[in-house]
């Protein structure tokens, strides 16, 4: 039974993870940008959502109203800044980097270095639990997967069945003969880094739903978020979610079973076998 | 109708095209003919703005669109189909083909041009949800030619349609050709099978290391012993 719920609760918890890497792994496989930056977002998304629900006394998924046009703007303003700088996909990462150092910074200067947390009070999600019979899910990792749903599928429909959406995909496939028949990557390339910037909004805001903030969790989050991105295939978004369900159920039941230190060797295994058998991703249904 | 004048182009430090001038007018196909690495892709790569040519003019109806960004070239009524097909491989024949029409003056007739491109090649109203990737060279040729049309071009730019190509098939892309000219559509036409090619053209020139060294109606360059010495080497 322990193990089913560990499994169970790992998997919602996959949510979270999907929805911090379903932006960049995006701009990542469309753009040819690998952008640490958005874990610098993510950042300043929980931030603002504890702030600003703190502050202001709302329910913090409230705060989405505030922080997901502001951080759009912040992911549209950077991603114009590398196309002008003409970043390659190695110097991205690098620059990407810097920025996220200087975020952490920033943040660490203006919320100090120590873990904070919204009040009970405010946040009436970190304490509650929904359960199932035996089972009990926190409702934060709830809440995490529900919008991990809905972003990701939100994201398979404008880029299967939209213009712009189409239009990215080609232009991630050939990006001279796009621009050939009209695609502008400039618009279209601010657009999705935009878009995703919203995405780090509501990433951060559910992380601080479930946990305590502090300016160095994004060098936690790294590791994993690269494993979902890999798993899951570059620029993949359904493929984020099963990545994230699947890391997010592999850990739960490692944790329990082995111990929770063991979790993260199985992971990376996992993305080192992936790289060598699926380099395309582990889930790819529409790859030649 | 396009009008190319002092073209010069090239990669790193080599000159691919030199001085070239070249004109298409409106309902015409014009071929143009030359050994290979005479510069043709390039020339066409530039007039479709895939490539930005380093000096000289490309005129269309008058105005110089040299300097405009490469996506904007599609909106004055240009459109190619690039060697090597180059199509979207992870997106399917219709997704390939609703791209073509991606501008905003294509959009809106988007239905109507498709059941022409249909009509010209009835396999592809078969093939729409397969992967264009997963097609065979000829389907694929097919798919590049009807994503060009998607675009509603005044003026169509051929690299190599024929190339690699089961002679059945060839067959079938010159009938096209010809379909599309009788459409109305202007046609500028980089082949290597240069008898067909001068066939079907009212003009041609001939490109020899990246200088029109020959031009004149196609009939005239045919006859030429000058271009069946240097580019058959007969």
């Amino acid at each position: 039974m322990i193990v089913i719920q560990a499994a169970i609760a790992g998997a919602l918890t996959g949510g979270l993870f999907a929805v911090m890497s379903v932006g960049l792994s995006l701009t990542w496989g469309m753009l040819r940008v690998i952008n640490l930056a958005h874990f610098g977002l993510i950042l300043l998304g929980a931030y603002l959502t504890f702030q600003l629900a703190t502050d202001l006394a709302i329910d913090p998924i409230l705060t989405l109203v505030i922080t997901v046009p502001l951080l759009f703007l912040a992911g549209a303003t950077m991603q114009y800044a590398f196309d002008r700088l003409a970043l390659g996909e190695f110097n991205s990462l690098i620059v990407s980097f810097g920025l996220l150092i200087i975020v952490v910074q920033v943040v660490s200067n203006l919320w100090s270095a120590d873990f904070q947390r919204m009040d009970a009070t405010v946040n009436p999600y970190a304490t509650r639990a929904l359960t199932i019979g035996p089972l009990a899910f926190p409702l934060p990792t709830l809440v995490a997967f529900a919008f991990a749903v809905v972003i990701v599928g939100s994201a398979h429909l404008i880029l299967t069945r939209t213009y712009p959406g189409r239009a990215l995909r080609a232009f991630a496939q050939d990006r001279p003969i796009a621009s050939a028949y009209g695609i502008d990557h400039v618009r279209l390339g601010t657009l999705l880094a935009g878009a995703t910037g919203g995405t780090a909004a509501a990433a951060g805001m559910l992380f601080a739903l479930g946990s305590a903030v502090i300016p160095t969790a994004p060098f936690e989050w790294v590791g994993i978020v690269f494993a979902v991105v890999i798993l899951g295939g570059i620029g993949d978004a359904v493929g984020t979610l099963l990545a994230g369900l699947l890391v997010g159920a592999v850990s739960g039941i490692v944790s329990v079973v082995v111990s929770p230190a063991a979790a993260p060797l199985v992971i990376f295994s996992a993305v080192v076998l992936a790289l060598m058998l699926r380099p395309n991703g582990v889930f790819v249904r529409r790859s030649p | 109708m396009l009008e190319v004048v002092g073209l010069d182009a090239g990669y790193g430090q080599a000159l691919a095209l030199e001085g070239v001038a070249l004109r298409v007018e409106s309902g015409e196909i014009v071929s143009v003919v030359g050994p290979n690495g005479a510069g043709k892709s390039t020339l066409v790569n530039v007039v479709a703005g895939l490539h930005r040519a380093r000096a000289g003019a490309i005129r269309m109806d008058g105005v110089d669109i040299g300097r405009m960004a490469g996506h904007r070239f599609c909106d004055r009524g240009i459109a190619i189909v690039p060697e090597g097909r180059r199509l979207f491989p992870r997106m399917s024949v219709r997704e390939n083909l609703d791209l073509g029409a991606y501008r905003r003056g294509a959009r809106a007739e988007r239905e109507a041009t498709l059941e022409w491109v249909h009509a010209l090649f009835p396999r592809l109203a078969e093939r729409g949800k397969q992967l264009a990737g997963s097609l065979s060279g000829g389907e694929q040729q097919m798919v590049a030619i009807g994503r060009a049309l998607m675009a509603r071009p005044r003026l169509l730019l051929l690299d190599e349609p024929s190339l690699g190509l089961a002679p059945v098939i060839v067959d079938e892309v010159f009938d096209v050709m010809r379909s599309i000219h009788d459409a109305g559509v202007s046609v500028l036409l980089v082949e290597q099978n240069i008898d067909r090619a001068l066939a079907i053209s009212s003009r041609a020139y001939l490109l020899l290391e990246g200088r029109v060294t020959m031009t004149g109606p196609a009939a005239e360059l045919r006859a030429s012993p000058e271009l069946r010495r240097t580019v058959l080497g007969l």
